[in-house]
C-alpha cells in the first residue's frame, strides 16, 4: 500500500484520543488505498483525483465502522442525541421534570446543616458580588424542550436555574426571568457569565454541587467575593458556597 | 519550479508561527465554549475546512475588484465584521486550522497549497497593516494587546457627542439594558460564538476615563439566512456603542476583540455613552437617536425591546432546526466571518459565502459531538496531534512544550522538493441544509436587493477614502492641522456631530472635553 508523506514523522507520538485515532487513522488508510487506485502520483491526486475518490460515502463508512464496533459518542448538543440516540451515550436527567436527577460533582464541598437549617451542597465561582445572598427554588434547564415550556408557560417565580451549559443561547429567551443561576461549567468569563452580569442576575459559574434536586430551596452566597481573572490565570480557588435549605414541614 | 521566493516563504512562515503562538495564548486564557443547543466544536471544524478550500479563490476574486489594503482603509471608518476578531485572528486562524486538520488526516502535506498559503497570509498582512495604520502594528497582540484604530478626527466626534450618564439614571439604565439585550441577541445570531460583536480601544479621554468602542454586526436581515423574517423589525444591521468608563484601565484588548481591565469592569463605572450606525454605503459613523439625552434613552429602551422580541423569534426558529441546519448556521457564521471583504469590494455572492464546498462537505459525516470536541481541543490546546510535535529541545512560547500550533512550509521546496501550489482555481459546487436566502439586505441606505447593494458599493467611495484624503494620516495632520485641507477633512467627519460640526482640525482633547457633556 502507498506510504503517505506523514507516515515518516520523527517527532510524532500518536494520534491523540481514541476517537481521533480511530477516525484519522481510518482516513489515512482511505487515502493510501485511493492513492494506489489512482496510480500513485501524489501531485495528481491531492487536489485532483482525490476530490472524486475521497467521497462523503467513503467517509461515512469510516463512521459506520466505529459505531459497529460498539463505540458510542459523548454528546454536547441535545439535538445530536435526539436525532441519533443509537450513536450517543445516554445523558441522564435531560427529560422534562426529572425529579430524581441531581448534578453529583465529586469535588462538591458538603457540610451538615447549620443552626438555621442550611446544608452546604457545593461551591462555585461568583460572577458579581452583590449586597445579599439570593434564595430561590432549584430548577434544572438542560434541553430546548424545557426552555420552550417555560417560554410558553412562563418561568415559575423565584427560579434558581441549574444549567450545565455555559453558553448564552440555550436559555436566551428566558434568562432574564431567572432569580439566580448555578452553572455547572465554564468560568465567570463564559457567555452565560457575561450575560448574567449584564442582566444583573446573581450567578455562580463552574459550580460543583451535589444532592440538589428539582424544587429544593437553595441559597447562593453571592454576597461573597467574585472570582478575578488573575485567580483563574494563577489557578487560585476563589469560590462561594451553595446551600440547600431544610424542607419546611 | 516554485514561484515562491525565499523571502516570501520566510514571511509566510513567520505569520504562521506568530499566529499559532497567539492562538495558544487566546485559547488558554479564554474559556472553552460548549453548548447544549448548538454542536459548536463540530461546526467550527466544518468552517475551517470550508475556509481552507475556498478562501484563496474568494480572496483573489475580491482583489480583482479592490486590493486588501484599500478595503482596510475603508473599513477603518465604519463598523464592520472585518476588524479585530474577523481579520485579526479568525481569517488566517480558520484557514490554517483547516490546513492542519487535513495534514493530520493524511489528506495533504504541509507544502501542498503552498502558493495559496503564501497568498492568504500576504493578503492578511497587507489588510492588517492598513487597518492598524494609526497604531503602526499588524495585530493587537503586537501592539501590546491594544487596538487603537481610529484617527483623532473620529475619536473627537465620539468624545464630544457622548451623553454623560451615571449608575441609576435613566440613560445609564437604558444603556445597560440595551447592551445586555443586544449582546444576548448577538450570541444567538452567531450561534453561541462571540463573532457578532467586537471591541476596540482603549482611547484616553483624560481625567481617568477611557473610551471603549463596542461594535455589533449582522443584526438585521442581511447575509445570514436564519435572520430572514425574524429580524425584519431590527432597524440597523450594524451598531456602534461608544462607552466612556471611569476609574477602569482596559489593559488588554485582544485579537478576538475581547477586553480585560483593572479593576474589573463594572457597568456602574460607565459614565458616557453614544450610539451610531455605519456600513459600506455611509460616509462615516451616523448618530442614532443622539438628538437629545431623552431621545437616546428612549432609543436604547425601544431597541432593547426589538432585540428581545427578535431573540425569542430567532430562538424558536433555531430550536426547530435539525442538527445539520444548526451545523450549517454555525459553520457559515464562522467561515463567512470575512464576507464583508466582498461587500466592500461590491462582489458578494450568496453561493460564495453561504454554502459548503463539496470538498469540505464530504467530511460532515465525521463531525459528531465527541470528535468535534476532541479534535478542536487537540488542534489548539494541548496540541496532541502528530503535526504539532517538534524536536525535544523546543520550548514553545507560553508552554515550554516541544510543540507548535501550525506546520510551517518547508524551505526544501526552493531546492526542488515537489509540492502542489494550490487547491485549484475556482470554487466547487456548494450545499446547505438551510432555506434559500431571501433577497433582502438592510443597509444604512434602506432595504435593497443584493444586486443593488453590490452595485451601490461599487459606485460609492466615501469622501474620506478618496485619493484626496486617503493618505492624509495622523502624521500629516500633526504638521498640517492649520491648513484648509485639514479643516476640510475634519469637517467631513464632523458633519453629523452635535457638538463639533464645522469646528475643523484645530481642537485639542481639552477643547473637545470643554465642549462635551461633563462626565
Amino acid at each position: 500500500m502507498a506510504k503517505l508523506f506523514v507516515d515518516q514523522d520523527k517527532y510524532a507520538d500518536g494520534e491523540g484520543s481514541p476517537i481521533i485515532a480511530a477516525f484519522n487513522s481510518a482516513l489515512k488508510d482511505l487515502v493510501r488505498k485511493k492513492l494506489d487506485e489512482s496510480g500513485g502520483n501524489w501531485n495528481d491526486f491531492v487536489f485532483g483525483k482525490a476530490y472524486s475518490l475521497i467521497t462523503a460515502e467513503e467517509v461515512a463508512k469510516i463512521e459506520r465502522k466505529v459505531l459497529d464496533s460498539g463505540y458510542r459518542y459523548t454528546c454536547s448538543a441535545m439535538i445530536s442525541i435526539m436525532e441519533r440516540p443509537d450513536a450517543y451515550k445516554p445523558l441522564p436527567g435531560t427529560e422534562s421534570g426529572a425529579a430524581k436527577f441531581s448534578f453529583e460533582h465529586p469535588e462538591a464541598q458538603t457540610a451538615p446543616a447549620d443552626a438555621s437549617g442550611r446544608e452546604q451542597r457545593g461551591q462555585g465561582d461568583n460572577v458579581v458580588k452583590v449586597p445579599a445572598n439570593v434564595i430561590g427554588i432549584a430548577r434544572y434547564y438542560r434541553s430546548a424542550d424545557q426552555v420552550m415550556q417555560s417560554l410558553t408557560q412562563g418561568v415559575p417565580p423565584d427560579t434558581i436555574a441549574i444549567i450545565d451549559d455555559s453558553g448564552g443561547t440555550l436559555t436566551a429567551p428566558i434568562l432574564e426571568q431567572f432569580k439566580g443561576v448555578i452553572c455547572a461549567g465554564g468560568t465567570v468569563r463564559s457567555h452565560l457569565g457575561i450575560l448574567t452580569r449584564e442582566y444583573g442576575i446573581p450567578c455562580l459559574m463552574g459550580a460543583k454541587i451535589s444532592g440538589i434536586f428539582e424544587g429544593d430551596t437553595v441559597e447562593l452566597e453571592v454576597s461573597g467575593q467574585s472570582k478575578t481573572t488573575e485567580a483563574y490565570q494563577k489557578g487560585v480557588e476563589m469560590t462561594v458556597r451553595v446551600w440547600k435549605h431544610a424542607a419546611k414541614k | 519550479m516554485t514561484k515562491l521566493t525565499y523571502a516570501q516563504l520566510l514571511e509566510t512562515n513567520n505569520i504562521i508561527q506568530v499566529l499559532g503562538e497567539e492562538t495558544y495564548f487566546l485559547c488558554v486564557t479564554r474559556t472553552v465554549q460548549e453548548s447544549k443547543l448548538f454542536p459548536v466544536s463540530s461546526y467550527m471544524l466544518l468552517s475551517y475546512l470550508n475556509a481552507f478550500y475556498r478562501y484563496p479563490t474568494l480572496l483573489r476574486k475580491i482583489e480583482k475588484h479592490m486590493p486588501a489594503e484599500m478595503i482596510a482603509d475603508r473599513v477603518r471608518n465604519m463598523c464592520s465584521k472585518i476588524q479585530s476578531i474577523g481579520m485579526g485572528w479568525c481569517m488566517i486562524g480558520f484557514y490554517l486550522l483547516g490546513r492542519e486538520m487535513l495534514i493530520n488526516m493524511g489528506m495533504i502535506r504541509p507544502q501542498d497549497a503552498a502558493e495559496d498559503v503564501a497568498y492568504v497570509m500576504n493578503f492578511w498582512k497587507r489588510y492588517q497593516l492598513a487597518w492598524h495604520r494609526n497604531d503602526g502594528h499588524i495585530t493587537n497582540k503586537e501592539a501590546g494587546h491594544r487596538s487603537q484604530i481610529l484617527p483623532e478626527r473620529r475619536i473627537q466626534v465620539f468624545h464630544a457627542d457622548m451623553y454623560a450618564c451615571k449608575d441609576g439614571d435613566a440613560l445609564h439604565t437604558a444603556a445597560d439594558k440595551f447592551l445586555a439585550t443586544v449582546s444576548q441577541y448577538a450570541f444567538l445570531v452567531a450561534c453561541e460564538s462571540r463573532i457578532s460583536m467586537s471591541n476596540h480601544g482603549p482611547y484616553n479621554l483624560g481625567d481617568g476615563r477611557e473610551m471603549l468602542v463596542r461594535d455589533f454586526f449582522d443584526l438585521a436581515e442581511g447575509d445570514l439566512p436564519w435572520l430572514d423574517g425574524v429580524a425584519s423589525e431590527v432597524p440597523f444591521n450594524r451598531l456602534t456603542v461608544t462607552t466612556a468608563v471611569k476609574d477602569t484601565h482596559f489593559y488588554l484588548v485582544d485579537d478576538w476583540g475581547s477586553f480585560d481591565s483593572r479593576p474589573e469592569y463594572k457597568g456602574e463605572n460607565m459614565c458616557g455613552v453614544g450610539l451610531y450606525t455605519s456600513d459600506e454605503l455611509s460616509e462615516t459613523h451616523t448618530p442614532v437617536g443622539m438628538g437629545s439625552r431623552e431621545e437616546l434613552t428612549e432609543t436604547f429602551d425601544r431597541y432593547a425591546d426589538i432585540f428581545k422580541d427578535a431573540t425569542t423569534k430567532l430562538w424558536k426558529r433555531i430550536a426547530g432546526y435539525s442538527r445539520n441546519q444548526m451545523l450549517d448556521a454555525g459553520a457559515l457564521t464562522y467561515y463567512a466571518i470575512i464576507k464583508d471583504l466582498a461587500h466592500v469590494a461590491g462582489c458578494y455572492e450568496v453561493d460564495d459565502w453561504m454554502k459548503f464546498d463539496e470538498r469540505a462537505e464530504r467530511f460532515r459525516g465525521l463531525l459528531n459531538d465527541e470528535y468535534g470536541n476532541e479534535l478542536l481541543g487537540a488542534l489548539v490546546v494541548p496540541l496532541t496531534l502528530p503535526s504539532h510535535q517538534c524536536n525535544e529541545y523546543t520550548m514553545m512560547q507560553h508552554s515550554n512544550a516541544p510543540k507548535r500550533v501550525h506546520s510551517p512550509i518547508s524551505y526544501s521546496i526552493l531546492a526542488g522538493e515537489d509540492y502542489v501550489p494550490s487547491v485549484g482555481d475556482g470554487i466547487r459546487p456548494g450545499v446547505t441544509y438551510l432555506p434559500p436566502k431571501a433577497d433582502r439586505y438592510r443597509t444604512t441606505q434602506g432595504v435593497m436587493t443584493l444586486a443593488e447593494f453590490n452595485q451601490r458599493c461599487k459606485n460609492f467611495t466615501p469622501q474620506l477614502c478618496t485619493e484626496k484624503f486617503r493618505h492624509l494620516d495622523e502624521t500629516w495632520v500633526k504638521f498640517h492641522y492649520k491648513t484648509p485641507l485639514a479643516d476640510e477633512m475634519y469637517k467631513i467627519e464632523q458633519q453629523t456631530s452635535r457638538k463639533l460640526a464645522g469646528k475643523g482640525a484645530g481642537l485639542s482633547r481639552a477643547d473637545v472635553a470643554a465642549l462635551a457633556d461633563k462626565f
